[in-house]
């Protein structure tokens, strides 16, 4: 069958694939500028303590430092994310008078060499006066908890309430109900490049920036607040980034502080965190303890859900109050539930800030909310799949109040599924296969960062020879942006993908776009430059219609490099050929076409929402609790598959992130101290634990998005944790409601059921 | 941040062992550097004067000879996991060899090296307790010998003395109706072992009754070790799995083990009861094999 | 006191003067401007810096620069033939084998070490063949298609 697309849905190389396959993608950590320093970033010991004085004249006077700097050398202003809410911009990151958690930053040191530098910090001397600390949300929220921000009671960071239907009166007439709690671990990032940065302030003023980053916007406009600078003397770049997984869109410590040396010295200066910097001293995933009221009918409709959480802050509310509120949405997700009811708190403590990891919340709400369906369904002795049949989302449904959903393949996926797990031969002894179903968003649409930007932005530029220069401020953090912005642009021309060089993430030549996170490239930047595109296409087909002189009800199009009449393809002429006639018409001006995008109208969520459902198949040794990921396959849809290459890594890059949420990755903690800052240490998922996966691609598609696309890189990193506990039980009957599964708890919790089995 | 140091590199070990008379506690000695190398960036170590042995040839060989197996202790990982002699006749060192860690540390890195970092969840110490192997130093007084299960003193600390270098690991000949059996306790495939243990059997002619064997630990305590109250219970009798269930509850009290963020104590025991019954009744089985 | 290292980088001899304590990472970045190897981490773990030593995968962050003296050590630059890449790149393109790209030249060196050595390997042994590399983006298992390709020969070696 003849795809209606040219170039989307293709199985294309990435238009940077030569680049990173021989090793000449550069990334910020490569990036090397004649007369650059080095800097480090001295980190609070304490996990919370008042500065009482730092000493920095011996660290100043070892040959090599060229300048070293504290918060009194900052303009003292607080920064974040959150900026609509001026009291949520609580993070100075220099600290000038308290620190929060044990690596909160209080000096900076620029030398000739990394060692240089960091012999330095050994030699800065600061006096702390040590506070009492707090580290669990539970405790922190008591009336006699230390304070960590001022005038903020119990430390409750930011609270948020999502209600319709009257969730009491439903759960009256529920003829079943369930109250389950959960507590859903931390996570790190491990992006492969850590953060850094190349900052360097010019004689005059202005500063440019080298970063890994996913938003040189965000970070431009933060740099601005911080340093009191018109946001247009600061040009920031992203460079190839390794790696972001919502690690990299705030203004972390790499950053700022090598701003403020290269602002003193007026020479470049570099930092690059360290590893176990990056596991202490930048943003993770949010612990949060849930409690869930499920309330249903015998025949397994659900009638009302009720979920609150308490989650753990760190230290600063950074990107954690977009992630309180998500979890809160999303565990609702996906199904229709008539009443339903959320109410989360976030809690400051003094840990490592929790903030913003690829599913935003999401990978904890549909963890419990799919462990908890699945009981639910045991109890009632319904199916797993037809209990989330009854009540899954479908299309054009709206969440009372909340957000109308357009296109949902929810029940295609279920069908997948269900088909996948009766096609299984008998499985042997001790091997279950869970079921976990998830929807999520295709980009925010509350404009918590008061951007008064258009969310998304694109400049085409057609150039003599027909090539045609994208600009897009949108950042590859290897998700592969440039290549599906690339095709979205390529197609709507109606020229080939090679045609089309694109230019990204550069805050000096591109327009602004509000970064890779939430989803939202696909969707949001794809229609900007698509929109982009089209408008330089409509140009170009003026020239066209009038060289042809066809009759004026004909309409005309652009297909691998032809502009022909729809109606009779036959008919036609060069692109080429009038991209230079139409440059002359244009007194020699390039065409060039604009295009934005900014959700208006689509509810204050999302303008739309990917659906999937997972089938995860474990082998559990009962006799110690270890357990092996067999398979994991995955039926999801995400509406016109632009990038098909892309989505299959993004699917099966997610089942190693997810899988590893719920199988190994965690970050215990001694007093504030995290105890496996190392990539030795932190369990990660690696070539010979990885599962056999497959994919079920279901065909929807979406209105709001180009060409009918939407998000399939973060919505998948949902179900994999609770598909895990869902086969775990089916293997052996043992539920762990506590992430990560570890073969630990597994042995304990089998012990227990053979102990009141023999009981019974 | 590695402090720097000067370098030496001989090619003999008479002058490495002078180098080393010479620099004495000033001097640490690298070969694959794998273990070595972590400390020194975390700046826990930090020697003026660096040995490395890496090129000395005479240490480095695999000699399959009538007293048995002989490995020069500058063997890497590698080399011993690929070769035809032990995996034929010693096939659990082979097989433990392929779990140790990445490829790239076991092309590097060396036995000796392993076994002289002395971290006691380390793989090879179980394995070469389980074979009977002796371990032989060398220093410019002379050499001397001892039974691997004496060699490792405490958390990584041997019986190395000041001036010696391990130079070289022995293995005796695998008596006739013999097998071995290793396993790694681990969430993560090639990573370090939470708990290990290594067991070798050897059965009487006939009747399944185990002549001897020998049982080992790793994770389990400061050191490896040698459950022998374990070995005990199961020593001249007839295996069963009754005494297999006494045999892991007797290691469980030899054992040591500690609590950390990948296991609790207790955790830790109730996986010696399960496993040395386990690797006993795998090692039983490749005994009535061979 | 600088020592003299003398060796071979996909093909180029060289002879410099280095500190005993430089790492062979160190020293192909930072002296020979070969940045394709890359640094993820300071224990040994991730495998983002390998590259091959005298045939073999090593992580370069272990092996102290003076310990390659008088070896042949190849690097992701030295995988292509001028333009021509090699099978294993090639592969790597077709099946999507990387997304960030940061740990794409380790996993290529591991791979490459994998097939010198054993160009006929089993699915086990090429997933141990990259064990020691961390990838957070790929989930792997299109770099063990990409690998696959190559040994049922699927691409050809480029004149």
């Amino acid at each position: 069958m003849t795809s209606k697309f040219s170039v989307i849905g293709q199985r294309v190389h990435n238009v940077d694939g030569t680049e990173k396959v021989t090793g000449s993608a550069k990334y910020t950590f490569d990036v090397v500028l004649p007369n650059m320093l080095y800097g480090k970033v001295l980190r609070s010991p304490h996990p919370h303590a008042k500065i009482l004085k730092i000493d920095t004249s011996k660290a100043k006077k070892l040959i090599g430092v060229k300048a070293v700097v504290t918060g009194k050398d900052t303009l003292g202003h607080k920064q974040g994310i959150w900026r609509r809410f001026p009291e949520l911009c609580d993070e100075e990151i220099l600290c000038r008078e308290k620190v929060r958690y044990i690596g909160d930053p209080v000096a900076a040191v620029a030398a000739i060499d990394e060692d240089t530098a960091e012999e330095a910090l050994d030699l800065i001397e600061v006096e702390y006066d040590l506070l009492p600390a707090v580290f669990d949300p539970l405790e922190a929220i008591k009336e006699d908890a230390p304070q960590i921000h001022d005038g903020v009671e119990l430390n409750i960071n930011i609270n948020r309430h999502i209600e319709w239907g009257d969730v009491d009166e439903a759960f009256k007439k529920c003829d079943y109900i369930r109250e389950d709690q959960f507590k859903c671990s931390s996570q790190a990032h491990v992006c492969m490049e850590t953060h850094d940065a190349v900052a360097s302030f010019g004689h005059n003023g202005k500063l440019t920036v080298w970063t890994s980053s996913q938003s040189s916007y965000y970070i431009q406009r933060l740099y601005a607040d911080m340093l009191d600078m018109r946001e247009s003397d600061i040009r920031v770049m992203n460079r190839h980034t390794g790696g972001g997984f919502g690690s990299k869109f705030e203004l972390d410590s790499a950053q700022f502080c090598s701003a403020i040396l290269s602002q003193k010295l007026c020479q470049p200066v570099k930092i690059v965190l360290s590893r176990e910097e990056e596991f202490t001293a930048t943003k993770r995933r949010t612990p949060m303890y849930y409690f869930l009221k499920l309330g249903a009918k015998k025949d397994g409709t659900m009638l009302a859900k009720e979920a609150r959480v308490i989650t753990e802050g760190g230290a600063y509310t950074a990107m954690g109050a977009t992630a309180l509120y998500l979890t809160g949405f999303f565990s609702s997700f996906p199904y229709k539930y008539p009443n339903y009811r959320y109410d989360g708190y976030r809690v400051y403590t003094n840990t490592a800030v929790t903030s913003a990891m690829r599913g935003f919340g999401a990978p904890q709400s549909t963890f419990v909310g799919e462990s908890q369906i699945d009981m639910m369904a045991d109890d009632l002795g319904i199916d797993p799949i037809e209990i989330r049949r009854k009540n899954g989302m479908t299309p054009n449904y709206e969440v009372p109040g909340q957000a109308f959903i357009q296109s949902c393949g929810l029940h295609q996926c279920l069908d997948k599924i269900e088909e996948h797990i009766k096609k299984q031969d008998k499985l042997p002894a001790n091997h279950g296969i869970g079921v976990s179903a998830y929807g999520f968003m295709s980009g925010g649409i509350f404009n918590w960062f008061n951007t008064p930007y258009a969310f998304s932005a694109a400049v085409v530029r057609i150039n003599i020879d027909g090539k045609v220069d994208l600009y897009t401020g949108a950042c590859d953090i290897g998700q592969g942006s440039n290549t599906t912005l690339s095709m979205i642009c390529a197609e709507e021309l109606g020229i080939k993908l090679e045609d089309v060089r694109i230019f990204s993430g550069d805050t000096g030549i591109c327009p602004p776009d509000l970064g890779a996170w939430g989803s939202r490239e696909t969707l949001m930047n794809g229609n900007a430059v698509k929109r982009a595109a089209a408008d330089a296409k409509s140009q170009i087909m003026e020239f066209a219609a009038a060289k042809m002189g066809v009759n004026i009800v004909y309409d005309l199009d652009i297909k691998d490099g032809r502009i022909h009449l729809v109606d009779r393809p036959e008919r036609g002429v060069s692109y080429y050929d009038i991209v230079k006639e139409a440059i002359r018409g244009k007194d020699g001006v390039a065409i060039m076409g604009r295009g934005h995008y900014t959700p208006h109208r689509k509810g204050m969520i999302s303008p739309a929402y990917s659906f999937g459902v997972q089938a995860a198949e474990v082998a559990v040794d009962v006799e110690t609790g270890r357990y092996k990921l067999v398979n994991v396959t995955t039926a999801h849809e995400s509406g016109t598959v632009v990038n098909p290459l892309g989505i299959e890594g993004q699917l099966e890059g997610a089942i190693m992130m997810a899988g590893g949420y719920g199988f190994c990755e965690d970050q215990p903690m001694d007093d504030g101290k995290i105890l496996n800052p190392s990539i030795a240490d932190y369990k990660l998922i690696r070539s010979l634990d990885m599962p056999e996966t497959d994919i079920l691609e279901i065909d929807t598609y979406e209105p709001e998005g180009p060409f009918g696309a939407k998000e399939a890189g973060e919505g998948l990193t949902n179900p994999t944790a609770g598909a895990i506990g869902n086969a775990i039980y089916k293997a052996v009957g043992v539920r762990i409601n506590d992430l990560p599964i570890t073969p630990e708890k597994v042995f304990k919790a089998l012990r227990e059921k053979e102990k009141n089995k023999k009981a019974k | 941040m590695i402090h720097d140091f000067e370098y030496f590199a001989p090619k003999t070990l008479k002058e490495a062992l002078a180098l080393l008379d010479k620099y004495q506690d000033d001097c640490k000695v690298i070969c694959g550097g794998q273990s070595l190398l972590v400390l020194m960036r975390q700046g826990l170590v930090a020697p003026p004067y660096m040995i490395d042995i890496k090129g000395i040839s005479e240490l480095s060989y695999i000699k399959d000879e009538k007293d048995g197996l002989k490995i020069g202790a500058i063997t890497t990982h590698r080399a011993i996991e690929k070769s035809a002699v032990i995996k034929k006749k010693y096939p659990v060192l082979a097989k433990m060899e392929t779990r140790l860690a990445s490829i790239q540390t076991r092309n590097w890195g060396t036995i000796g090296g392993n076994v002289c970092h002395g971290d006691p969840a380390g793989d090879p110490m179980p394995v070469l307790i389980a074979l009977g192997a002796t371990m032989t130093m060398t220093g410019s007084k002379g050499k001397r010998s001892m039974p691997a299960e004496d060699f490792s003193l405490d958390y990584f600390e041997t019986a190395l003395e000041p001036g010696e270098l391990l130079t070289e690991i022995s293995l005796p000949p695998v008596p006739a109706k013999t097998g071995s059996a290793y396993y790694k306790f681990n969430v993560i495939e090639s990573d370090l072992a939470t708990l290990s243990v290594a067991a070798t059997v050897t059965l009487g002619a006939g009747d399944g009754v185990c002549q001897d064997i020998r049982i080992a630990l790793g994770a389990s305590a400061p050191t490896p070790i040698r459950p022998k109250k374990a070995e005990a219970i199961l020593k001249g009798k007839k295996i069963t799995d009754a005494l297999l269930a006494q045999a892991g509850e007797a290691a469980v009290t030899e054992a040591d083990p500690i609590s950390d963020i990948y296991a609790s104590e207790e955790y830790r025991r109730e996986l010696i009861k399960v496993l040395v019954p386990r690797m006993t009744r795998e090692a039983m089985a490749r005994a009535k094999k061979a | 006191m600088k020592k003299e290292l003398k060796f071979k980088v996909n093909g180029q001899p060289y002879d410099l003067f280095v500190k005993p304590k430089t790492l062979l990472s160190e020293v192909l970045r930072d002296e020979l401007g070969l940045t394709g190897t890359k640094r993820g981490c300071n224990s040994s773990s991730c495998g983002a810096c390998t590259v091959m030593l005298n045939g073999m995968s090593v992580k370069s962050c272990s092996v102290l620069a003076l310990q390659a003296n008088g070896s042949e050590v190849v690097t992701v630059e030295g995988l292509a033939k001028g333009n021509k890449l090699s099978p294993l790149q090639r592969a790597f393109l077709d099946h999507g084998s990387y997304q960030c790209g940061f740990c794409t030249p380790g996993m290529l060196m591991s791979s490459t070490a994998l097939l010198t050595e054993n160009p006929k390997p089993t699915k086990e042994e090429i997933k141990e063949g990259i064990d020691g590399n961390i990838c957070r983006c790929t989930g792997y298992n299109s770099i063990i298609r990409a690998v696959t390709a190559v040994v049922k020969g699927e691409y050809k070696e480029a004149k």
